[in-house]
């Protein structure tokens, strides 16, 4: 855009740059911020490209992290966001029911996939998800499947494969994958189905195993720009960011890319 | 020079089984109430303080009426002009004895000097910067007595003011009552059930037995 | 990292004043009603004043979320996502445990050096101020600490009204949970060690008011 406004008349100049101007301090509110509410496990990622955008003269990124269905909440009820990315595609759905949605801004950002970790001084392997049968596999640790998006997922996966009917005895549910990834570490169970992201930040775990992606359930990280937040343009700009410069360090966290 | 005040006291005042009814009128300097305990005394002074509301009645000090439940009058206590000494005192525990014995002081009107004045009546004099815990019964009382005069009441209700305080102490402090009496000018009504007292301070009795007046008139009346 | 830590702790002791400040006025005013007054509508005044202790914290955050949001009641106020939003969590939660307190403190004192004070003339006003309050005001300070402490402590309602916003919303106790839920666990050992610290101060101070 630079190259264009530098041929135009300078009086044209002036009054677009004062037009701009009066346009950025009349949207009252953050005219250089945007305000982005994202599920929790993206804090890290988001608040590092965050950094990055800043630095190269773009807005502050403002991380407003909390569970998907109560970020959902806080949208619909009227909260100032400007973008929303969640964990599910449930929630997002009911973000743009409410009518929040910029309309075609919606994009599937990032995918995740199962992991099967266990201690990271443990000497297991697994070579297949049929393998958790094994009797040296006593406690398998997994989210709460009715609850907890991993664990609903890793029952899916399970029930599809035909394996959770005969596994069932041994799963030890926990409330959050923070626990289920925690109860890994410690070696309070054998192996722990997390998100690959998870295993990727965790030194005390160790990946046994990783569900390919044309295998398991599909994890996807829906985007989308808001309207009635604050900074409509900023939130454009920032996601685009995100699914171009971003897409380097969300690899590194382990999420996929699409 | 004698300062009486009359009072008119009609009213019924009922509390659990205990009713109480009096239809009197006198005149005194001071009038002693005389009777056994739970002859209904406490409970009449603490009608014309206005601390407890009669079921029915009529109540005028020097013909102002306090209460008169007939036309709907109940005058509220902050603004009856009664200054009552309870039994036990009642001292403000989170003040001194200045800090008690000026509370009552109007804010306009009153005597630069007033709580000097009425200190130095009552002999309080080292005990003024006291906690009020420190205090002996005896001191206590002379502190509620100043307490009250200092809010210069129209009449003043006293409350058995020598129940809390051994025999060989209370021969010091009736004097003081008498002093009120005669250097303040105040009118009072003296509870107490022991005869002799009521001879030494008041002019006119009034006999109150189980809730009901039994005799009235001169302080002669009372057994010697 | 340390700037950051000491923005939080920072942050949140200052809003927890603010709040407790905020609730002291209406708390002391509806223990003194609850302890003095009877009238009509008592017991459901009584009910309100608990009800955010014994609702769960995010419920109240969705009730508030609801009031205070663009459709809601309050929504002109500006208050969702400010720092406003932490003050109002912190103080719709600390209310209840001031006039908890302090109700009894009010009913304890005797009523009998009230009429005192009303014969020596003090109107009611008077009273209340010279009289009521001195006497009641150990369990006040008391009331108004644990309502401090509460407002130091506050997740539930303050994640669902202000979010975790860092710099802006961020809370001790909200930043303790986002950084254990990101694996940051260096951050969130630092984070509970204020957390304790500050409890531990609080608790303290409020046992020696009540031992003095």
């Amino acid at each position: 855009m630079s190259a264009r406004f530098g041929s135009l008349p300078s009086a044209r100049r002036v009054v677009l740059t004062a037009a701009l101007a009066v346009a950025a301090v009349g949207c009252g509110g953050a005219p250089h911020e945007v305000l982005v509410s994202a599920a929790a496990s993206l804090r890290p990622a988001i608040e590092e490209i965050g950094g990055a955008y800043r630095a190269s003269g773009g807005d502050a990124v403002l991380v407003n992290t909390a569970s998907s269905s109560s970020l959902a909440r806080q949208i619909v009820a009227g909260a100032p966001v400007d973008l929303f990315i969640s964990a599910d595609e449930r929630q997002m759905d009911a973000v743009e029911a409410a009518g929040r949605v910029a309309a075609g801004t919606r994009v599937v950002l990032l995918s995740n996939q199962l992991a099967v970790v266990a201690p990271a001084d443990a000497p297991a392997r697994l070579d297949s998800l049929d393998g958790l049968v094994e009797a040296d596999v006593r406690r398998i640790g997994i989210g709460e499947p009715t609850a907890v998006p991993a664990g609903v997922y890793a029952r899916e996966l399970l029930t599809a494969k035909g394996l959770w009917e005969r596994l069932q005895p041994k799963m030890v549910p926990g409330g959050s994958v923070e626990t289920v990834l925690a109860a890994a570490g410690s070696g309070n169970v054998d192996v722990a189905f997390v998100y690959l992201t998870d295993a990727k930040r965790s030194r005390r775990v160790r990946t046994l195993l990783v569900v390919g992606v044309d295998e398991g359930p599909r994890i996807v990280y829906p985007a989308a720009v808001l309207v009635g937040g604050r900074n409509e343009a900023g939130a454009r700009r920032f996601l685009e960011y995100l699914t171009r410069q971003g897409r380097a360090v969300f690899s590194r966290h382990g999420f996929g890319t699409p | 020079m004698s300062m009486s005040l009359s009072v008119r006291l009609q009213l019924t005042l009922r509390q659990g089984e205990f009713t109480l009814t009096v239809d009197e009128a006198f005149e005194a300097r001071v009038l002693a109430l005389y009777g056994p305990s739970g002859a209904g005394k406490t409970s009449l002074l603490e009608a014309i303080a206005g601390w407890r509301e009669p079921q029915a009645g009529k109540i005028a000090v020097g013909g102002r009426l306090l209460y008169a439940s007939a036309r709907g009058i109940n005058v509220p206590v902050a603004r009856r002009g009664v200054g009552y000494v309870p039994q036990d005192g009642l001292l403000f525990p989170h003040l001194t004895v200045r800090g008690n014995v000026a509370y009552g002081l109007p804010t306009t009107g009153a005597r630069p000097d007033a709580v000097d004045r009425v200190s130095a009546i009552l002999d309080l004099g080292e005990l003024v910067e006291r906690p009020v815990s420190t205090l002996s019964g005896g001191e206590r009382q002379r502190v509620a007595l100043a307490r009250a005069l200092v809010a210069s009441p129209a009449i003043l209700l006293l409350d058995e003011p020598l129940g809390g305080v051994d025999a060989a102490r209370r021969q010091r402090i009736l004097p003081y009552v008498s002093r009120v009496r005669d250097e303040l000018n105040v009118p009072m009504i003296y509870v107490t059930h022991q005869a002799h007292e009521a001879r030494a301070v008041a002019d006119q009795v009034l006999m109150l037995d189980e809730g009901r007046v039994v005799n009235r008139g001169s302080v002669d009346l009372l057994p010697s | 990292m340390t700037a950051e830590l000491l923005q939080v702790t920072g942050f949140t002791l200052g809003v927890a004043l603010v709040a407790t400040l905020g609730v002291l006025g209406p708390g002391v005013l509806c223990a003194w009603i609850l302890a003095r007054r009877e009238f009509p509508g008592k017991t459901l005044l009584e009910t309100a004043v608990l009800l955010p202790l014994v609702m769960p914290p995010v419920a109240t955050g969705l009730l508030l979320l609801w009031a205070f949001g663009a459709r809601g009641p309050f929504g002109g106020l500006g208050v969702i996502f400010t720092w406003r939003a932490v003050v109002l969590a912190m103080a719709v939660m600390g209310l209840p445990l001031l006039v908890r307190t302090a109700r009894p403190a009010f009913e304890q004192v005797p009523r009998r050096y009230e009429l005192m004070a009303a014969s020596l003339g003090a109107s009611p006003r008077r009273v209340f101020w010279t009289v009521t309050l001195p006497l009641a005001g150990r369990g006040v300070v008391a009331g108004a600490l644990l309502a401090f402490s509460r407002a130091l402590g506050e997740f539930g309602a303050t994640i669902m009204i202000a979010g975790s916003i860092p710099g802006r919303t961020l809370t001790l106790p909200v930043a303790i949970f986002t950084a254990a839920e990101t694996g940051q666990d260096g951050r969130a050992a630092a984070l509970l060690g204020i957390s304790i610290a500050l409890a531990f101060s609080a608790a303290w101070i409020s046992n020696r008011l009540v031992r003095d």
